[in-house]
């Protein structure tokens, strides 16, 4: 039985032939790959490739001031949410400040509700919102991936700390 | 230049998913199969095209797809290791009606695969009938019988 098992990975010469030591790397890879694959389910499945557990982040400045809902990871040309809560003075108007590079990698497909003033700034963007009677204003972005690689947003009100982003374009 | 990067991209990707897959995985295309490779089909040219269903983004890809086949195969021509590479070796599964079961073990075979191979290609009813049973670079078992 030993003898049968051992050829089982002897090279035979006739009909074909054979490279054994060959083969078996390729039966390994084929293994190998069998793993790859799973990790690669079980990484989507987590979120790694953007919409998933960890990809999904929140972030607060150290005043508690701006809070932010947002996707790590995000793939060229689909869209992803990103939610914006400021706190200020109830029925005012506040501030917010989109800066960095992110609108370099991102397109703003929709804002939602529309701030009541907008201009650019820099290289970002700067909004007034108008707050509840709470002293909450929400401001609920719908971003679409352009770019590619690692894409930094500082987003900031005046008088409170900011808050620094970073989100990764996958292709 | 994008939709070229893209193309090459899929193939290099899809060559090396198949290639895990190993050979018999769409050799013998049963229904379920059939429906897989629709559904893979679909999925890929999403990607291939992006947003831009344009007839000289389409022409594109189709060129660069084809590019890459027919120069991968003029370098299998002259080069033995990246014809292994990319085809694989044939490997003997049955010799003189004994059953290498290791090699079928690997290959990811049941010996009902084998004999349904060897049924439908020679008649034969029983292992011990054949004298060699091949599994092809392609995917297919070819079956010699002994000689009565």
């Amino acid at each position: 039985m030993d003898e049968l098992q051992h050829s089982n990975y002897q090279s035979r010469d006739y009909p074909v032939r054979e490279d054994m030591a060959y083969q078996l790397k390729v039966w390994r890879f084929e293994r190998w790959g069998w793993y790859v694959l799973v990790g690669v389910v079980l990484m989507a499945m987590l979120g790694v490739f953007s919409r998933g557990p960890i990809s999904a982040r929140d972030a607060q400045s150290t005043d508690g001031k701006v809070t932010v809902r947002y996707e790590l990871f995000h793939r060229n040309g689909s869209t992803n949410p990103m939610r914006v809560v400021v706190s200020g003075r109830g029925n005012s108007q506040v501030e917010l400040e989109l800066s960095g590079d992110f609108l370099n990698g991102f397109s703003i497909e929709t804002i939602q509700p529309d701030p009541i003033k907008a201009v650019s700034a820099g290289q970002g963007i700067r909004l007034w919102l108008q707050t509840d009677p709470q002293g909450h204003a929400t401001l609920y972005f719908t971003l679409r991936g352009d770019g590619l690689g690692p894409y930094n947003t500082r987003i900031s009100i005046p008088g409170s700390s900011p808050i620094d982003i970073s989100q990764y374009i996958l292709p | 230049m994008d939709s070229v990067l893209r193309a090459a991209a899929m193939y290099v990707a899809l060559m090396i998913l198949f290639k895990i897959a190993g050979r018999r995985s769409l050799a013998e295309l049963t229904t379920f199969d059939f429906v897989l490779l629709m559904i893979i089909g679909e999925a890929t040219q999403q990607a291939l095209l992006g947003d831009d269903f344009s007839l000289t983004n389409s022409i594109v890809v189709i060129v660069t797809l084809i590019a890459v086949d027919v120069g991968l195969s003029l370098l299998k021509q002259r080069s033995s290791i990246v014809s292994r590479l990319i085809d694989g070796e044939p490997t003997i599964l049955v010799e003189n009606g004994k059953i290498l079961r290791a090699r079928l073990r690997h290959a990811r075979l049941i010996e009902a695969d084998l004999m349904e191979a060897a049924r439908s290609s020679q008649g034969i009813e029983t292992v011990e009938e054949i004298k060699f049973a091949i599994l092809e670079r392609n995917g297919k078992i070819s079956v010699i019988p002994r000689d009565q």
